[in-house]
């Protein structure tokens, strides 16, 4: 056993030691950090909803009902000569009929009687590079003729983009709060540990001990405690937004708007940040508590 | 071995509790440092494991002026000395053995050193056989053998024994001293403060009195009052 395991175990031994007192611990940072999490998780699917609002989200030309086909690809060919336009795609009666399906999904009989009429007219998608042009590009769209209206919901956009800027700080700050508020009640518990071991402390002083000796074992309970939250959180954060996601109506999300993501894409990024502050509380808030026992 | 030039240390404006000490112990000796409660010993012990700074003079241990000694190097100073308490300071839910590894865990001995030195501290204490004991299992002058094992494992050049029978009865106490005498036949530097003024009669050792913290009398061989 070198010195480093052997300072590792006693740092495991002593949390065995303080074990109700580390569980309540733990639990408690649990409870910080599944609010965090819960908040991580909100501000991650408004960011990647705010992505595609700015990347995809463009605007939908309605294409007069009685331009034949020909007549469609002049109209197509002159909104390609509108500065500032990313890219355009023909949404025919057919493909908007089968949207309007997939909104209706449990009540597709009201659609029923529909089928042959095909009501929904065919339309452009139109998505322009910058959203401070948006207001230039939709007046020279309406312009063109065939097209009968354009729709464009500029408030939403500009709504859902101040909307996250706020989101972030707010986590921002959240965050901060939880972190010191963990950092206390871990660098609590470490004091009392520290507290119950003072004779140890000052028997290790008096035979030599390093200072660094002498914190490890604590650094390594804090670190324990920290990482075991984390965990502990992640698992049941996990469970949570899988089981809630799963019923969750799917409404929206083929057509591009607002829509939550699937956990796949969030997992990794809730552990990451989990564990790296469990561990970042832990050592820290365990140091803190040491400092002023090592005066001997 | 152990030297203290023109050394005082005050603790409050007025009072010094040491005042222009000179002293110096040589590699080897034994060592008994006497006087009535109040009159510096503790102070003294201070001083030399620098956990109390000299208000003035200086201390030389082991070759080392430890008033310039930087905090970080302040363990590796205290490596060189040995302490023996009158409580014993022992960690009473771990085992005899365990004590003395403890202390040899702390200056990151060797796995090879520490099963050597367990093995053969306990037989210079008398404790071999009793390494899986607790502490509470065994007598007093059984748990103060384990604290001297303890000082020992280590191998320090000076070992301090600050009432190392203060709590014994006489027998254990003779015993505990024989020990000493033991440790300072193999070239062990030894200082020990104590009351018990048949042994340090019995020994016929040197004896440095302090009163009102000075040094009231430092004899080559001597007894407890005079």
């Amino acid at each position: 056993m070198t010195t480093n395991t052997y300072l590792i175990k006693e740092g495991y031994d002593n949390l065995k030691k303080h074990g109700s007192k580390t569980l309540s611990t733990m639990l408690i940072i649990c409870a910080t950090m599944i609010v965090l999490g819960i908040f991580i998780i909100l501000l991650q699917n408004v960011n990647k909803n705010v992505e595609t609002v700015k990347n995809e989200q463009g605007f939908q030309a309605f294409i007069d009902d009685a331009s034949t086909e020909t007549e469609i690809e002049y109209i197509k060919d002159r909104i390609k000569l509108i500065a500032g336009i990313k890219g355009i795609k023909y949404i025919d009666k057919d493909m908007a009929f089968e949207d309007a399906k997939s909104v209706f999904k449990d009540q597709e009989y009201l659609l029923d009687g529909l089928q042959k009429v095909k009501p929904f007219p065919a339309s452009f998608i139109i998505t322009f590079n910058d959203i401070n042009e948006a207001s230039i590009i939709k007046a020279a769209v309406e312009k063109v003729d065939g097209i009968t209206k354009v729709k464009y919901n500029e408030t939403t956009i500009q709504a859902v983009i101040t909307i996250s800027k706020i989101a972030n700080i707010f986590l921002l700050g959240l965050g901060s709060i939880m972190l010191i508020i963990s950092m206390f009640i871990i660098s609590n518990t470490i004091k009392l540990a520290v507290y119950s071991n003072k004779r140890e402390i000052y028997i290790m002083k008096y035979i030599g001990a390093t200072n660094t000796f002498i914190r490890k074992p604590f650094i390594v309970e804090g670190a324990i405690m920290g990482l075991l939250s984390a965990l502990l959180s992640f698992v049941l954060i996990s469970v949570t937004y899988v089981v809630v996601y799963a019923r969750l109506p799917k409404v929206g999300t083929s057509l591009g708007i607002f829509g939550f993501m699937p956990y796949s894409q969030l997992w990794y990024q809730i552990l990451g940040i989990f564990i790296i502050i469990g561990l970042f509380i832990g050592v820290v808030g365990s140091a803190i508590s040491i400092r002023k026992y090592l005066k001997v | 071995m152990i030297e203290f030039i023109n050394v005082s240390k005050k603790y409050n404006h007025d009072v010094a509790a040491l005042e222009d000490i000179n002293v110096k112990i040589e590699k080897g000796e034994f060592v008994f440092l006497v006087g009535p409660s109040g009159s510096g010993k503790s102070t003294f012990l201070k001083l030399m494991v620098k956990e109390d700074e000299v208000t003035t003079g200086t201390v030389i241990v082991n070759n080392t002026n430890i008033n310039k000694l930087k905090e970080k190097d302040i363990p590796f100073l205290r490596r060189k000395i040995g302490f023996v308490f009158q409580d014993f300071r022992l960690l009473y839910d771990r085992t005899v053995a365990e004590n003395i590894i403890f202390a040899l865990r702390v200056v990151e001995a060797s796995e090879k050193d520490i099963k050597f030195q367990v093995k053969a501290v306990l037989e210079l204490v008398g404790l071999s056989g009793k390494e899986n004991f607790y502490p509470n299992q065994l007598s007093g002058g059984e748990q103060q053998r384990i604290s001297l094992a303890r000082a020992l494992a280590t191998k320090p050049p000076i070992i301090i024994a600050d009432e190392p029978t203060g709590n014994l009865d006489p027998k254990t106490a003779n015993e505990i001293f024989k020990t000493l005498l033991d440790i300072n036949a193999r070239g062990t530097t030894i200082l020990v403060v104590t009351h018990a003024k048949d042994i340090v009669d019995g020994l016929n050792k040197r004896v440095i009195a302090l009163d009102h913290g000075k040094i009231v009398r430092d004899d080559a061989r001597g007894g407890y009052l005079k």
